[in-house]
Parts: structure tokens; C-alpha cells; sequence
């Protein structure tokens, strides 16, 4: 494969098929992390009202942190020119235990005492938050991230390429194109230091 | 991942005495391994990309162990267990992201900095904002947020090495402060990143087998999870409620912010250049979230188990919460594992301060340069010099007033969030951020952190119970981040070069 020059990029990005398909998973996750983080700022600004936090401001943290969390390693996941593949079933599985956990958490009554059925150890809405928040997303994601890392997120071909740019710009730098003096200067400069035209 | 308030709270500790001889000798014995470590790493260190990214990079296992450790501070050992005796089962919600935050690092950022790395030699993290942004004021505005961040970690790093050396030698908090820093410095300086990591492989590794051992010690002497909690429930139902005595905001609240907020901590994101192979990423998440957690059972044995030790009266009450781990290894557990976990706390504070110091250097002598478009000549050299400075300033400052060092502590975590996780997590992986954006989203983060959590220290201004500076920093700093990116959204195409462009495509 070779490198899309940055107009090929664009039109990857304007057409329809997978390149579609991943621009509308970047766009959804884009739109699910702003809602998240709005939420929580509205859970945060409601607790500065006079009568205090109200009872429903915990429920948009609830919320939107699941989302904040799982639109950002959406983001993260999906590929130029294809979504998220196979990871949408161990995503959907983690966001849902982190509302799962946090809304029983909220929603179920306060029963802790002395003769608590204990699950694993804990009382039942501890165990619900400790196990399926806290331990159960080890066992889903890393996983998950492991059995997917040469179809979904690094291939040796990527790195190749990358390593090939690289190449061609480290030689492009090295072109003869200015006075033997200034030559010299921009064969000691690393790549950082023409990033940037300000 | 609980380093930023790792120290802070770590301050907060008058640790007991516990220089028994057991406890000195594992001390001794601690500091002649970081020794030889510095010796070996100093001779391999010849180039400043050897001395800020470990030249031509790490194993996944070392890099891995190394990246747990800087991740935990002294809290996960002292801190961490009071606060769980204090509050109960809220306290959990600082650590239970662990389970999301490495994959999710991965997923986000560990990829596409160690292919930028590939791509441009890059060495830190203001290097990637300025090769994502075209812009070497977004690179300098994050370095100085950073150093912001750094100036503060140091002095309490060094104020709470000082604190554990002291407990374990009992030389002084003065000695105890200038021996920490030396030694941390003694390495930093001559093996730079490299005797760092392989400082940090050693405390990694002392840290999870202490945790393991203690963890299993509590529930055997408590007869079992069960048990504890039968025993807990009996005097204190509220304790094992799903949030403590914290409230639900409060409690998520520290979930948002340490699980988001892990995509913006300089010392575990600026190890994803250090990989040696990038395909070794596979694993990376997966071993990490497991040593984690390894290193972390003792956060949550210890204060569930004392708390049920002192209620059934097999403990004697605690003066404070903080008193949680070290009343147990002094007054139940054998003396080795008690001299165990003492240089276990004593490597997460020198681990953690070895790779600030590091990260600091390298702003000093590479991106504030840069962001001015200037080059130091010999930033190896550079670099060892500031390195000195910064511990000798860290040292100095740690000897003021504990009130004041342990403020410079409190905003380091949320700083780090909200100046770095929108522009650099975010800004990777959205094509449409704008330079004006992330600048715009970094100010933000910095005015905001520094001008509520200084109202707050001044009793100017009080949050309500559950929001916190770090919290409404971050929120502000997302929302100003889309906001201003999508209005100055027209000059985003322009401001990616076309490896980056790949990079972020891939």
C-alpha cells in the first residue's frame, strides 16, 4: 500500500463504503464525548445551587462518564478507513457495565447490615461496583485490544509505513537545494524543529 | 495513576519510627540495588536520546513494570489504605479506573505517539502537541503547563521521601529529605531515563510482591473476605455501601477525573516513546492493568482488613486514618514484610520523582528552546545540569512550610488533566481540532486549576461537597477545547503534516 497524499486522505474521508463508515463512528464518538462531558458539567454546575446537589445530578455522572470514557476510546480505535470492527461488542459490553454499575449503585436500596448476603465477600451493591466496574472491564478490553491489535489497530505494514515517510522526508531534508552552508544546518536539524512555521 | 495525590496525602502521614534493624537492612539493602542499577545505566548513557527516551528504546517487561510504578506513588501504600479506613468503600473509585485506563491509553495514545516517534524522533510530550498543531506556541504553552505540574510534584516528592527515609532510618526529616534527593538524583542525573527505568523495574517488582504478600497476610489473619466484612457490616453497614460516607458525586467524581484524566499524566504517557518495538503494544495494556492491580491489593486489604481488625478489637484504635498501614506492619505482620513495604514506599516516592525530574529536564533544555525556536547544543549535557538544579530546587523547597508544599502537591494530577487530555488524547485522534483549539483548551486548564485550587487554599472560595478544582478544570477545558476548534474549524486542514496526517489515519 502506499502513502494517501493528504487530497487522497480528504476524498477517503468524503466517500462512501468503509472510509464512510469509520468517518460516521468518528463523528458519533465525537458527539457522545462532548454529550458525556456536558453532562457532567451540568451535574457539577447543579450542585453549586443553593438547595444543594440535587438527587438527579449523581445520575448524569452516571451517565456521562460512560459515555465520555467509552466515546474517547471509540475515537481512539477507529481506523482511516474502516470503525471499530469486532471491538464494538467488547465496548458496548464495558459501557454497559459502567452504567449498569453506577446506576445500581444509585438506584438500588441501602440494605448493607449484619446479616447481608454477601457475594464474593462483599455486600451486594459493593460487589455489583467492585466486580463489574473495577475488575470485570480487565478480563473484556486488554483482551480484546490484544486479539484485535494487527487487524484493528498496528500492523507491521503500518509501521513500515510510517517508517517509509520518514525516509522519504529525512531525504527530502537532505536534498542539495541550498548554499553547502545551510545544507549542513538542516542536515544537524531533527525532523521537530521545521514542524513549525509561526 | 494515583500518583498525584499520592504524595500530598503521603505528607499528611507523621509515619511512626520503624527502624528496627530488619527494617534498616532492607533499607541498606534497597538503596545498594538502586546503586547498581545507576552504576550499569550510567555507562550506557552517551546521547541526550538516550538520556530522556532510553536511546533505542525498552522491552514490553521492563517497560511495562516500569510504567506501574510511576504510576503509583506512596499513597497506593499509606495514603491510600487511611483513606479507605476513613471513608470506606468510596475511596475505591480513585482506583477502580485501573481497569480502564491502560487499554484505554492504548487505544488512544500509545499508538500514534510511538508511531510519531517513529516518524520525527520526538523525545516529549510538548513535542507531539507541537508536531500535531504545526505550532510551536501549542508546544510551548503545554511545556510550561507541565513544568507548572512539575514544580510542584517535585516538592512534595521530595518532602515525602524525606518522610519515609526518616521512618525507616530515623535520621531526620532534614537528612532524610537531602539522602532521598541525592540518591534519586544520583541516578537521574548520570543514567538518565535509562537508570530511571530500570531503577523503576527494581521498585516495581519490590512494590507488587510487597502488596501480594500483604494482601494475603490480611485475609489469612482475618479469616477471609467474608469474614472482614461480616465483621464490618456487624459495626459500620455504611463502610461497605457502594460510596462510603462520600457522596455518589463525590465518589464519581473521582472516577471521571482518574479515569480521563490517566490520557494527560506526563510520567506514564511520555513511556509510549520508549517502547522499543511498537507491535510490542499488544500486550503492553494487558500486562500493565494486571501488575495494577497486583500492585494495588494492598490499597484495598489494608483498609477494609484494619478496619475490621480494629473493630473486633485485635488492633488497638488508630491516632489517624493514615496510621492504617503502618499500625499493621508494625503491630501484626512479621518485621520482614513490615521492611518490605517500608522500601516499597520509599521506591514508589524515588521512582516517581526520577521520572518528574527527567520529564522536567527535558523541557528546560528541548521544548522551551524550541517553543522560542532555538536549539541547545549539548542538551545531554543540558539536561544532567538541569536535572541537578531541579532536584537541589525540589530539596529546598520541600523544607518550607508542609502546608504550602503539600498545596504545590494537590493540583499536579488535575493540572496535567485538564491542560494535556484535550489537546493531546483528543487532538491525536480528531483531525478537525484546531491549533487555537488546543491552545485555547490548555490555557484554560492552567488559569483555571491554579485560580480555583489557590482560592480554595486561601479559604477564599469552597466547592460543594463532591465538585473539585481538578474536576471543573478538566470539564471547562474539554468544552472550550470543541468549542473554540469548531469555530476556528475552516484552518484545520492545514495545520497537519502529511505524517502526522498518516499517523492519526492509521
Amino acid at each position: 500500500m502506499t502513502e494517501p497524499t493528504p487530497r487522497e486522505s480528504h476524498a477517503l474521508h468524503n466517500a462512501s463504503g468503509p472510509a464512510a463508515a469509520a468517518d460516521t463512528t468518528r463523528r458519533a464518538a465525537l458527539v457522545a464525548l462532548f454529550a458525556g462531558v456536558a453532562a457532567i458539567a451540568v451535574g457539577y454546575a447543579a450542585a453549586f445551587g443553593a438547595r444543594g446537589t440535587p438527587l438527579w445530578a449523581p445520575w448524569l455522572l452516571a451517565l456521562g462518564i460512560p459515555a465520555a470514557l467509552g466515546a474517547i476510546m471509540i475515537l481512539g480505535a477507529t481506523r482511516g478507513g474502516r470503525g471499530v470492527g469486532s471491538l464494538k461488542i467488547p465496548f458496548a459490553f464495558v459501557i454497559l457495565m459502567l452504567v449498569i454499575g453506577f446506576g445500581a449503585a444509585l438506584a438500588l436500596p441501602a440494605t448493607e447490615g449484619p446479616l447481608s448476603r454477601l457475594w464474593l465477600g462483599l455486600p451486594a451493591r459493593a460487589a455489583i461496583v467492585i466486580y463489574g466496574v473495577g475488575l470485570l472491564p480487565i478480563f473484556v478490553l486488554p483482551i480484546a485490544y490484544a486479539l484485535t491489535f494487527e487487524t484493528q489497530t498496528l500492523s507491521a505494514e503500518d509501521v513500515e509505513r510510517v517508517r517509509e515517510l520518514a525516509r522519504v522526508n529525512q531525504v527530502a531534508r537532505d536534498m542539495p537545494v541550498a548554499p553547502p552552508q545551510t545544507v549542513r544546518e538542516n542536515a544537524a536539524r531533527k525532523p521537530s524543529d521545521e514542524q513549525i512555521p509561526e | 495513576m494515583i500518583s498525584g495525590i499520592g504524595v500530598s496525602a503521603l505528607l499528611q502521614v507523621a509515619l511512626p519510627n520503624a527502624a528496627r534493624p530488619a527494617v534498616v537492612a532492607v533499607g541498606i539493602l534497597y538503596f545498594a540495588v538502586v546503586l547498581g542499577i545507576s552504576i550499569w545505566a550510567a555507562r550506557r548513557t552517551n546521547t541526550a536520546r538516550d538520556f530522556f527516551v532510553a536511546g533505542k528504546g525498552i522491552g514490553l517487561i521492563a517497560l511495562t513494570v516500569a510504567s506501574v510504578s510511576v504510576s503509583v506513588s506512596g499513597f497506593a501504600f499509606i495514603g491510600g489504605p487511611g483513606f479507605i479506613y476513613a471513608v470506606g468503600l468510596g475511596a475505591m473509585y480513585i482506583v477502580l479506573p485501573a481497569a480502564v485506563t491502560n487499554v484505554m491509553g492504548a487505544w488512544v495514545l500509545a499508538k500514534r505517539m510511538r508511531l510519531l516517534g517513529e516518524a520525527r524522533a520526538l523525545i516529549t510530550i510538548p513535542d507531539a502537541i507541537g508536531a500535531r498543531y504545526r505550532s510551536r506556541g501549542a508546544q510551548g504553552l503545554s511545556a510550561v503547563a507541565i513544568l507548572v505540574g512539575i514544580v510542584g510534584y517535585m516538592a512534595t516528592n521530595a518532602l515525602a521521601m524525606g518522610v519515609v527515609i526518616n521512618s525507616i532510618f530515623g535520621v531526620g526529616l532534614g537528612w532524610g529529605i537531602w539522602i532521598g534527593m541525592g540518591v534519586t538524583l544520583a541516578y537521574s542525573a548520570s543514567g538518565g531515563i535509562l537508570a530511571g527505568i530500570y531503577n523503576d523495574v527494581f521498585q516495581g517488582t519490590l512494590m507488587a510482591v510487597a502488596s501480594v504478600l500483604v494482601f494475603l497476610f490480611v485475609l489469612n489473619f482475618g479469616g477471609g473476605l467474608g469474614e472482614i466484612s461480616r465483621t464490618i457490616l456487624a459495626h459500620d453497614s455504611t463502610f461497605l455501601g457502594p460510596w462510603g460516607r462520600l457522596t455518589p458525586l463525590a465518589a464519581l467524581s473521582f472516577f471521571f477525573v482518574f479515569s480521563m484524566g490517566s490520557l494527560g499524566q506526563p510520567q506514564a504517557v511520555h513511556k509510549y516513546y520508549m517502547l522499543r518495538d511498537p507491535l510490542q503494544l499488544k500486550w503492553y495494556p494487558l500486562l500493565k492493568t494486571m501488575g495494577l492491580v497486583l500492585v494495588l491489593l494492598l490499597y484495598f486489604s489494608v483498609g477494609v482488613g484494619v478496619k475490621a481488625f480494629v473493630l473486633s478489637g485485635r488492633l488497638a484504635p488508630l491516632a489517624s486514618p493514615d496510621q492504617a498501614t503502618p499500625a499493621l506492619l508494625l503491630n501484626v505482620t512479621p518485621i520482614l514484610l513490615a521492611a518490605l513495604v517500608f522500601s516499597g514506599v520509599a521506591a514508589a516516592t524515588m521512582s516517581a520523582a526520577n521520572s518528574f525530574i527527567n520529564i522536567g529536564a527535558a523541557i528546560v533544555t528541548h521544548d522551551l528552546p524550541v517553543a522560542f525556536g532555538r536549539r541547545v547544543k549539548n542538551e545531554l549535557r543540558w539536561g544532567r545540569t538541569v536535572t541537578v538544579l531541579i532536584a537541589i530546587a525540589a530539596a529546598i523547597t520541600a523544607q518550607q512550610s508542609g502546608t504550602m508544599v503539600a498545596f504545590l502537591g494537590i493540583f499536579g494530577w488535575g493540572l496535567f488533566a485538564s491542560t494535556l487530555v484535550p489537546a493531546l488524547a483528543v487532538g491525536l485522534n480528531w483531525q478537525g481540532a484546531t491549533r487555537t483549539g488546543a491552545m485555547a483548551s490548555i490555557a484554560t486548564g492552567l488559569i483555571i486549576t491554579l485560580a480555583l485550587e489557590t482560592a480554595a487554599y486561601l479559604k477564599v472560595f469552597s466547592f460543594p461537597a463532591g465538585v473539585t478544582a481538578s474536576a471543573v478544570a478538566m470539564v471547562a477545558s474539554f468544552l472550550v477545547f470543541f468549542i473554540v476548534s469548531w469555530l476556528t474549524r475552516r484552518s484545520a486542514p492545514a495545520e497537519l503534516d502529511p505524517d502526522v496526517r498518516l499517523v492519526m489515519e492509521l
